[in-house]
């Protein structure tokens, strides 16, 4: 995967991906069930047992497993910031 | 608002946490205003005859209380259609009020939940008064182009204006106005589409905001806009045929129409149909191993 892309910009130069609040996450791993892409990763005997194991698979802009959680503990980057930072590292790359 | 057809609502059990407590007041507050009946969600598990007459017979008004969606996920394992919906944690954060943690409901719950029914009388009673659709110039024909995988086909329309993000959504832009929706591969994915969230008309949105949601049996899924603009149309057909995006997610299945306000920012973003097909013919062939 690591010729992955998005808008011809190579996904690991985009920082988009769930942060988990380990003060608020309760562990039901509804996101896990949630997410098909394989972002998150369950540890059975480590702590915390739930990280994000994979950012980079994790669909751009996507914002749909912080809906399921109950106790409101994912969130994402700033989208606008994240947006300007795709455009910029574009004209970096055809400036080449 | 006597005038109401009687409803049938599908409140969450209400016994975890307060927002639960607050579906429950809703619920009451619905039936005694519309004659209506509430379904126990708990009786609904060990016996289902007579509930599914009514989810049947009457507009069908689901309450979550948060995000874990009990209320949606029983109606969708019951095969239920519904007409109206709300999840109390968005509402009062829509709100900016904050939930006390009591099961036992304080007054801001309860003032809550009075509010809460009254806004679902009222789009009820606003719907029912017709749907406001203006189609801005759209094709009358549609060109597909398709790419076959086992016994999968997908569609993808190569008229001119049609443009597509790498997250499956299209928009087709006619002068400053444009209309948005899911790629076939999005809708073939999510599978049986079961309830849309409609944006508000006349909200802004930025390009990859949120423009909604389509809510399948697995999952809920935000719409992300393509574009930047004001919503000044929606597909309100969708509320009562939400299936009408897996029949064709391009022409009786559009989600929005927008005003656009910098397309040609926009743009950069976007993909034509030369860009866009060869990436769905990866993703399918990624998807379908």
């Amino acid at each position: 995967m690591s010729e992955a892309t998005f808008m011809g910009v190579p996904r690991h130069r985009i920082d988009w991906s769930p942060r988990i609040d380990y003060a608020k996450c309760n562990d039901c791993m509804e996101c896990v069930q949630f997410c098909p892409h394989q972002v998150f990763e369950v540890r059975e005997d480590a702590t915390p047992k739930l990280i994000v194991k994979t950012p980079e698979n994790c669909v751009v802009f996507c914002r749909a497993c912080a809906k399921t959680c109950g106790v409101d503990a994912l969130s994402f980057p700033d989208k606008n910031q994240t947006t300007a930072r795709i455009k910029e590292i574009r004209q970096e790359l055809t400036r080449l | 608002m006597s005038t109401q057809r009687p409803v049938a609502i599908l409140p969450c059990n209400g016994l975890y946490k307060a927002a639960g407590g607050v579906t429950r007041e809703v619920a009451m507050e619905l039936a005694e205003q519309t004659g209506g009946e509430i379904l126990c969600p708990v009786f609904y598990r060990v016996a289902d005859a007579r509930y599914n007459r009514l989810a049947a017979e009457r507009p069908l008004v689901v309450l979550d209380g948060c995000p874990t969606r009990c209320a949606s996920k029983l109606a969708a394992e019951k095969g239920l259609k519904v007409a109206q919906k709300l999840t109390v944690t968005e509402e009062a954060k829509k709100r900016g009020i904050e939930l006390a943690d009591s099961l036992r409901l304080d007054e801001t719950g309860r003032g809550l939940a009075k509010a809460l029914a009254a806004a679902l009388l009222e789009a009820a009673a606003a719907e029912s008064a017709g749907p406001s659709v203006a189609p801005a110039g759209f094709p009358e024909h549609f060109d597909y182009e398709t790419y076959r995988k086992d016994k999968f086909l997908f569609r993808l329309p190569k008229n001119t204006g049609f443009f597509f993000t790498e997250n499956d959504f299209w928009v087709f832009v006619n002068g400053s106005r444009a209309r948005v929706g899911l790629t076939d591969f999005l809708q073939q994915s999510l599978s049986d589409v079961l309830f849309v969230t409609l944006p508000p008309v006349g909200s802004a949105v930025e390009q990859f905001g949120e423009l909604g949601s389509v809510e399948s049996a697995k999952a809920v899924s935000e719409v992300i806009a393509p574009v930047s603009g004001k919503v000044v149309a929606v597909n309100e057909a969708l509320t009562t045929a939400p299936e009408r995006i897996n029949q064709n997610p391009y022409e009786q299945g559009w989600i929005a129409e927008v005003e656009l306000t910098d397309f040609a920012q926009d743009r950069e973003l976007l993909l034509d149909f030369a860009g866009y097909f060869p990436v769905l013919k990866r993703k399918v062939d990624e998807f379908h191993v």
